[in-house]
């Protein structure tokens, strides 16, 4: 039995048994799966909405009560379903990162096209620098809404009806921006 | 412009937004009926807006070799309209209804009628906005 045990290394190298030979599912030697596309997209679109929210906290600041943060709120809230809804649809699988989004943010910052929203558009990437005009949330969610328009293609048409409903709310938000 | 369009459901959700663009024609006859000043110009504009969006889906659907659905002589309203206010929550119940319509459209395969779609929302949820007097999270989707 030991002696077998010993010889099974051996057997397999001279057998040039892989692992893929072995199973016919996803190689279980070889790491997690590389997300599907449209989880990239998701990830990439949940870090945008993240980088809207910042802006518009930075916005608001510390007086709730002010005439402009009380506008502001609602849209706020708004912004805050969606990054709900869009963590909804993305299900991490046990052990992955807990922020994929910030992981996703990355990889669109290096892609040719501009990113889904908000960071690559309107400068809610870096939210938190500089004053927070109303003008700069109105290009914010000119861009979002218009980021999220060219991703429409690329993905499953559920996901793309959940993207066109929140770049309709943006759009929505630029008009109550003054826009 | 659409003629090449082939895509699987194209026409089914074309005609859906022609359907959903006509009973927003008739709605907007209704409630202009009931408005004045800025809020009737509005309603023009909109009733306008809702005419040339129809005439653009009936050459879309022509051009896919379909026939575009006809309008209906009467569409039954959803509530009663006899003032300025409920004028006004017609409108903004029209252009919920042509914004879920036009969701439709974002779920076809073909790129050009997904986004075609999702900015007629876009134009759709802001006067929905406006008429409403606030915005939504989540315009053509169920909240």
């Amino acid at each position: 039995m030991l002696a077998s045990a010993a010889a099974l290394p051996v057997l397999l190298a001279t057998a040039s048994c892989r692992s893929q030979d072995v199973f016919t599912g996803p190689d279980p030697l070889a790491g997690p799966p590389r997300p599907a596309p449209d989880v990239i997209t998701l990830q990439a679109v949940i870090a945008a909405e993240q980088g809207m929210i910042q802006l518009y906290r930075a916005a608001i600041g510390g007086d709730r009560a002010a005439p402009r943060a009380r506008g502001l709120e609602p849209l706020l809230a708004e912004h805050q379903q969606h990054l709900a809804r869009l963590r909804a649809r993305l299900i991490v699988p046990p052990g992955a990162p807990a922020t994929p989004a910030a992981q996703a943010s990355s990889q669109a910052q290096g892609s040719s096209s501009p990113s889904s929203g908000a960071a690559g558009a309107g400068g809610a990437g870096g939210a938190a620098r500089g004053r927070v005009t109303t003008a700069r949330l109105r290009a914010a969610e000119r861009g979002s809404a218009a980021g999220l328009v060219r991703r429409l293609g690329t993905v499953e048409p559920a996901l793309a009806q959940l993207f066109a409903s929140i770049a309709a709310s943006d759009a929505t938000h630029v008009t109550a921006l003054g826009g | 412009m659409m003629a090449t369009v082939t895509a699987a459901g194209a026409v089914p959700a074309l005609q859906a937004a022609l359907a959903a663009e006509d009973a927003a024609v008739f709605g907007y006859g209704v409630a202009g009926a009931h408005l004045s000043g800025s809020s009737q110009s509005a309603a023009t504009q909109d009733w306008i807006r809702h005419n040339e969006a129809r005439d653009i889906l009936s050459a879309m659907i022509s051009a896919l070799g379909a026939t575009p659905v006809a309008a209906l002589a009467f569409y039954r309203l959803p509530f009663a309209v006899d003032n300025a206010a409920s004028a006004a929550a017609l409108a903004a119940y029209l252009e919920d209804g042509v914004t879920r319509a036009y969701l439709g459209l974002v779920a076809v395969r073909d790129q050009r009628l997904r986004t075609f779609g999702a900015l007629a929302m876009q134009v759709c949820a802001q006067c929905a906005a406006f008429w409403r007097g606030s915005t939504q999270a989540f315009p053509g989707l169920e909240p």
